[in-house]
């Protein structure tokens, strides 16, 4: 009886170890993480496509990247958003091209299980995502303002003229920085006149010839506000070829290695940068220690802070923030 | 014939020329240029009329009408090329490779110095739009695959090929910035710059080669029938080759155009650029149907379009929001089509 006890007692603990065993030495499936970011042609995604690619190796998961090749558009977004949520990744890192436009697609991520997290723009509700991380565009848009005001020798009881060039009404990235921007304004520097803005489309040509027109319908000029690298470069291009350089003060938005270089001459007044990689990074960091442990972040909503480019930062901070081309 | 009768007879002539002015589409658009600058003068406060304004018009018409008159030939062919912006961007960001990364100068490079480097990037730009042109071709000629899906592909492949060879980021070159700007004789500032009265004199041969050459005649006659086309002796083939090829060099220009106005290569300076194309062929009264179109209204169509954009921003009376202005670009077009259709039904 004791003998057939310890055999069917030595049995079940050897099949117990056995499972255990198959159980342990299977492999661990691959996370996926989907990526769909605003427009590819777009430098800002090409330096957070370089942060996404370097994290998806770090932590092990295949990545796939996808968005329209330069349209920032919702149209063209949504139908994107379908066909990567048709692979039934285990995450989706969102950049939203419009708040309510992609709410729907958002919400069907996550009915599907799959794990949310938003960067750089956002959607109207937030409560499903697991995290959502975006550049300080407020804080920026406000430094935009006080370097346009140092620039221009600021002096209360004066007034000054100054434009904003736009890509979208509805990017949340522009809207935080234009907001931002006329804060500043009001509550430091009520003597500048915000007097006009226009949209872009992404298209340097079109933020090109916005410029040139303010040019002639604001003689008494001040500033320019280009709020992102698209309109940084159309404006950059309208002052060279004008000879306005250093007459007209211009600060723009993102580190492209480019205009990067044209604060050296003089062109920019300021560039605004933001860390589009370290964004990149921290959504997936985020979305694996969810997938993989249901652990939250520590903070949800967080807010990259935006840095000020300028003659007199150090070559080390141009390196830390210039944006890294993919090649 | 009696005074009275003579006047009436006048007047009846002077009635049918312009009814015979207003369902030419031309004469229409010159009417709504005239009508547009005066609106605009005054609700500009004067400004709107001025060189330094009409040269941006024609800065942006410079840009546009090069794509539009490609857009033109394809569509009198009876089909679409929706690879023209891609086309801009990748031929821009080839010459600044080139330039950048080939011969290693950059934007320190102005003045005359840059021009021959300038006139590199004009050729390679258009080596690369004749080549894009070339693939759109074997696309519909050997594949049998219909223009707007051939087009759309090699759109993305280019959009796609511009990020990768760019990495993403504007190539910013040597540039003679002089060429885009309007000229000064004797003291009397123009409108025109360099680039622009390039982009004109191109225009103009265009339409002669559209209008007055056997090119052209070929090119109507596979719009309008092909089958009576290949009855005829002409290899549709051959002709839709060289219209795509065309149209592919002329986007290339147009990309070697954008590099000189911005003094880089980026993969978003065509970006858009084919949906103003067509709607400013539309504009101009080229049938999307095919077989129909003046290279005189495309031109007069693009002016139009780029007189509105920067009209509306150069309005002082009242703020035109720019998602009004885009309102009024779409009414615009529109309109175009509706007074197309009305002229089709009034001849019928």
């Amino acid at each position: 009886m004791n003998k057939r006890i310890l055999k069917v007692g030595f049995a079940a603990l050897t099949a117990a170890a056995l499972t255990l065993g198959i159980t342990g030495c299977a492999p661990e499936k691959k996370l996926t993480i989907a990526f769909v970011m605003g427009a590819e042609s777009d430098p800002f995604f090409q330096a957070m496509k370089v942060g996404a690619e370097a994290e998806a190796l770090a932590q092990g998961v295949d990545l796939i990247w996808q968005g329209d090749p330069s349209a920032y558009d919702v149209a063209t977004q949504v139908p994107i958003v379908d066909n990567v949520l048709a692979q039934s990744p285990d995450g989706l890192v969102l950049i939203p091209t419009d708040p309510t436009g992609l709410q729907a697609s958002a919400d069907k991520a996550t009915a599907a299980g799959v794990a949310l997290a938003l960067v750089d723009t956002t959607i109207n509700d937030t409560t499903n995502a697991v995290i959502t991380i975006t550049g300080d565009n407020g804080d920026g848009g406000a430094k935009a303002a006080d370097a346009i005001a140092n620039a221009i020798g600021y002096t209360d009881g004066e007034t000054y003229e100054v434009v904003v060039g736009l890509t979208s009404a509805t990017a949340t990235t522009n809207v935080g920085r234009l907001e931002g921007f006329k804060a500043r304004v009001a509550s430091d520097y009520p003597g500048i006149l915000i007097k006009d803005v226009a949209y872009s489309a992404s298209n340097p040509q079109t933020a090109n010839s916005n410029v040139n027109n303010w040019l002639t319908k604001y003689p008494n000029l001040k500033g320019i506000f280009a709020i992102d690298g698209t309109n940084a470069s159309g404006a950059a291009a309208a002052l060279q070829a004008k000879g306005l350089v250093g007459k007209i003060a211009l600060v723009g938005y993102d580190a492209y290695p480019a205009n990067v270089e044209l604060i050296k001459s003089g062109v920019f007044t300021a560039l605004i940068a933001q860390d589009p990689a370290a964004e990149a990074r921290l959504a997936i960091q985020a979305l694996v220690a969810f997938i993989k442990n249901g652990t939250n972040p520590s903070v949800k909503d967080v807010v990259i802070p935006n840095v000020t480019l300028d003659a007199n930062t150090s070559d080390d901070d141009f390196a830390k923030y210039t944006y890294v081309a993919i090649n | 014939m009696s005074n009275s009768k003579q006047d009436t007879a006048g007047k009846l002539s002077l009635l049918t020329q312009v009814k015979a002015s207003f369902s030419n589409q031309s004469a229409l658009l010159v009417v709504t240029l005239v009508v547009l600058g005066v609106v605009f003068q005054i609700t500009s406060q004067g400004i709107f009329l001025t060189t330094n304004t009409l040269g941006t018009v024609l800065n942006d018409w410079g840009s546009y009408i090069l794509l539009a008159v490609a857009q033109t030939f394809v569509v009198i062919t009876g089909g679409i090329d929706l690879s023209v912006g891609a086309t801009v961007s990748l031929s821009s960001v080839v010459a600044g490779w080139v330039l950048v990364r080939g011969l290693g100068l950059d934007s320190t490079t102005t003045g005359s110095d840059a021009t021959p480097y300038v006139l590199l990037a004009v050729f390679v730009s258009l080596m690369v739009g004749l080549t894009v042109g070339a693939i759109n071709a074997f696309l519909i000629n050997v594949l049998r695959i219909v223009p707007f899906i051939a087009t759309l592909a090699t759109m993305g492949a280019m959009a796609g090929l511009a990020i990768i060879i760019s990495g993403g980021m504007p190539l910013q070159g040597p540039n003679n910035w002089e060429l885009g700007i309007p000229y000064n004789v004797f003291g009397i500032q123009l409108p025109i710059s360099t680039t622009v009265l390039a982009v004109i004199i191109i225009t103009v041969i265009c339409g002669l080669v559209l209008h007055k050459t056997k090119f052209g005649l070929h090119t109507f006659a596979l719009g309008s029938n092909s089958f009576a086309t290949r009855a005829a002796g002409i290899s549709p083939a051959k002709q839709i080759t060289k219209v795509y090829m065309l149209s592919g060099g002329l986007a290339g220009l147009a990309g070697a155009y954008a590099y000189i106005r911005l003094g880089a290569g980026s993969p978003s300076n065509g970006s858009g650029m084919e949906l103003y194309a067509i709607a400013a062929v539309v504009i101009g009264g080229v049938s999307l149907m095919g077989g129909v179109g003046r290279m005189v209204g495309i031109a007069l169509g693009t002016l139009v379009l780029f007189t509105v954009q920067s009209g509306l921003l150069m309005v002082k009376v009242v703020t035109v929001s720019p998602s009004l202005k885009q309102v009024i670009v779409a009414l615009l077009i529109v309109a175009a089509v509706a007074v197309q259709t009305l002229q089709k039904s009034g001849r019928k």
